[in-house]
């Protein structure tokens, strides 16, 4: 947000001049503070960059299908946000154990030409469509896409249990043990509820700005992944997950269109959020 | 895939070093370049708030320093953040909203009247400005066309529509979704939703040959009046149904199979015309009940595409299918008497007129389920 719009505009420039692959962009959910106890009030915005590097989306009350909150009890945040609104909802935790928020968006389209659509699926590790638009050749012609967004973060309390609940979001990462917990993450990425086999699951981090405050994602670096590992037979995959900070684990995946009119491939984009090291004061 | 960014080949992450070359570099290239992509910014969003009020609309519009400098011509976005280079452009930065400002309130386009004042958001690099637009009589409808900036082509406008003190209509407008509409509360608005949507559904009926194959389809045996108005009601039945439980997002089976099962009850009626014998017991009401089930799932399709309105949800899904009604009934008014007539001057004319149009029913729901399957 508070970039300077020269530097930002030429940047696109620059790197088009570069010719390089396109890359797609990271969506995830930042908190006010990963850690909170009964009464603290947290507030939820919403990142699109890459490199865990992005820029503050506001609220789509049309795009958004699902948001909420599960401390200990059910809540629909849909009801509480206002479309373009840069804070997606602000809530008082209602106790000290802990509060996962989900968001689910609905599909966006884009279509970009062959070379570029390929480009990005290498990118991005997805080896099934590319595979398949190899055998189709030219017929498979420009990438015609839709998308979209499952988004998770664990806001940390006495529970852990609360961060590793299924959401029955359509592509989800679930973390098999407390993600505050020294050492490697095994995660599990469910599709549509299943095991998802070779996903590849990558850990962004970034430094905390406060005990339990990110910094502001606009503001800071880009960083490449810190660790990726793709999903065995189970869905299950083991990340090198290491230091104190903001940690971000993203994965994709990305399927023949249910509806062809619209687009050929349709793609789910997760990520789940959460901190290490992070205390309250 | 969501929004797509270059970066150079190998390199994982973009640093921010990295970028102050990028700025130095991109200087250099400038005149090389389009100005849209020189100037291409990483907000590119702006805020249309309207307040709908007895005799009055009030809006305000909410932009980003990039796009309005962009549009109005100043070098530097940021220094309009500051108070005293602001105000003395104001009125170039009224005229630059004001001209792309589209809000139509039951077809008239309204004249926004600024009012005195700004609002600088600085933590957003954001700029306000309030107006207002008088209208004697209550708006039933109020289009809002979009997005504000068409310079770069990921511009989003974010519309919240108030009234009554409450926020009644959210909206995100973009290049793939251009306009949103409203329909206010009370008998303004119900008449609104009225002329839209009942136009909207005799337009389908009208548009959709399979629609319309299927009811000719069903009518070409002919039969007495009570008969055929039978036929007609047992799928005007079921598709209201379908089209109900559809639009409440309680049943949506995808298109990918709707669309073929459409084509097939096509197929079936042409095949059973042909395959039809005299004194065999008319079961052509029922085979309009069981495939109008099919036809309401393609019928709530082309609803949701028009964009339903959250407040007048029942009114909306009532006069389109008042609309598909009138439709199916002029469709009737017109096959029926002709076939009554042919029939009447040459029995043996009508078997043949009979056979043909069964063949080309047939012949268009196997061509269409074929496509529909094998063809997406």
């Amino acid at each position: 947000m508070n970039r300077n719009p020269t530097v930002s505009g030429a940047l696109p420039l620059l790197l088009s001049c570069l010719a390089g692959p396109a890359r797609a962009h990271e969506m995830w959910l930042a908190p006010s503070r990963y850690v909170a106890a009964a009464g603290d009030t947290v507030a939820i915005r919403c990142y699109v960059g890459t490199g865990f590097r992005g820029e503050a989306r506001p609220y789509a009350a049309t795009r958004t299908l699902a948001f909420r909150l599960h401390s200990p009890r059910e809540t629909d945040l849909r009801g509480a946000a206002v479309n373009g609104d840069p804070t997606f909802a602000r809530f008082v935790a209602p106790d000290g154990g802990g509060t996962l928020v989900s968001y689910l968006s609905d599909f966006a389209r884009i279509e970009l030409p062959a070379r570029e659509f390929d480009g990005y699926l290498k990118l991005e590790g997805l080896d099934g469509p590319l595979a398949e638009r190899a055998r189709a050749g030219p017929a498979a012609g420009p990438g015609r896409e839709r998308y979209a967004r499952c988004l998770k973060t664990w806001i940390a309390g006495g529970n852990a249990n609360r961060a590793q609940m299924v959401m029955g979001l359509p592509l989800e990462i679930v973390p098999l043990t407390d993600p505050r917990a020294r050492g490697a993450l095994r995660v599990r990425v469910l599709f549509r509820g299943r095991p998802l086999e070779g996903a590849l699951v990558r850990a962004w981090h970034a430094p905390l700005e406060g005990p339990a405050s990110p910094r502001d994602a606009a503001a800071r670096d880009s960083v490449g992944p810190a660790a990726q590992a793709r999903t065995d037979r189970l869905g299950m995959a083991t990340l090198a997950v290491g230091g104190f900070g903001e940690w971000m684990l993203s994965a994709v995946h990305m399927v023949p269109s249910g509806d062809r009119g619209e687009a050929d491939w349709e793609s789910w984009w997760a990520s789940y959020t959460f901190a290490r090291g992070a205390r309250r004061r | 895939m969501g929004e797509l960014h270059l970066r150079p080949r190998g390199a994982p992450a973009v640093r921010r070093g990295w970028r102050r070359a990028a700025g130095l570099l991109a200087c250099v290239l400038a005149p090389l370049s389009a100005p849209g992509v020189l100037r291409a910014h990483d907000q590119p969003f702006s805020f249309i708030d309207l307040t709908l009020a007895p005799g009055v609309v009030e809006g305000r519009v909410a932009a980003h320093v990039v796009d309005l400098a962009h549009e109005a011509g100043l070098p530097a976005p940021d220094s309009l953040l500051a108070a005293a280079y602001l105000e003395p452009r104001l009125d170039a930065l009224r005229r630059v909203l004001g001209e792309r400002l589209a809000v139509v309130a039951d077809g008239e386009t309204l004249r926004p009247r600024w009012r005195p004042g700004y609002e600088i958001l600085a933590d957003r690099r954001l700029v306000a400005l309030r107006w207002r637009a008088e209208r004697p009589r209550p708006a039933g409808e109020v289009r809002v066309a979009g997005p504000l900036f068409r310079w770069e082509g990921l511009h989003q406008t974010y519309l919240n529509v108030y009234q009554d003190g409450r926020l009644r209509h959210q909206d995100l407008l973009d290049r793939q979704h251009g306009e949103s509409v409203y329909y206010t509360g009370g008998a303004p608005g119900v008449l609104a939703v009225a002329r839209t949507f009942v136009a909207a559904g005799v337009h389908h009926i009208f548009i959709g040959p399979d629609h319309v194959l299927f009811i000719v389809g069903l009518l070409l045996l002919g039969g007495r009046l009570r008969r055929l108005l039978a036929i007609v009601t047992s799928f005007t039945v079921a598709h209201s149904l379908t089209l109900a439980l559809a639009t409440l997002e309680l049943v949506n089976p995808p298109p990918r199979l709707v669309e073929p099962a459409i084509a097939l009850s096509i197929l079936y009626v042409g095949v059973d015309n042909l395959l039809h014998t005299p004194g065999r017991k008319d079961a052509r009401a029922w085979i309009a009940f069981g495939f109008g089930f099919v036809h309401g799932f393609g019928f709530a399709g082309v609803l949701r595409q028009l964009g339903l309105p959250r407040g007048a949800l029942g009114w909306s899904l009532a006069s389109f299918n008042l609309g598909v009604e009138l439709g199916q009934a002029a469709i009737v008014l017109g096959v029926a008497p002709l076939l009554a007539l042919i029939r009447a001057r040459s029995p043996k004319r009508h078997g043949g007129v009979v056979t043909l149009c069964s063949w080309c029913v047939a012949l268009a729901g196997g061509y269409w389920f074929v496509r529909r399957v094998f063809l997406p």
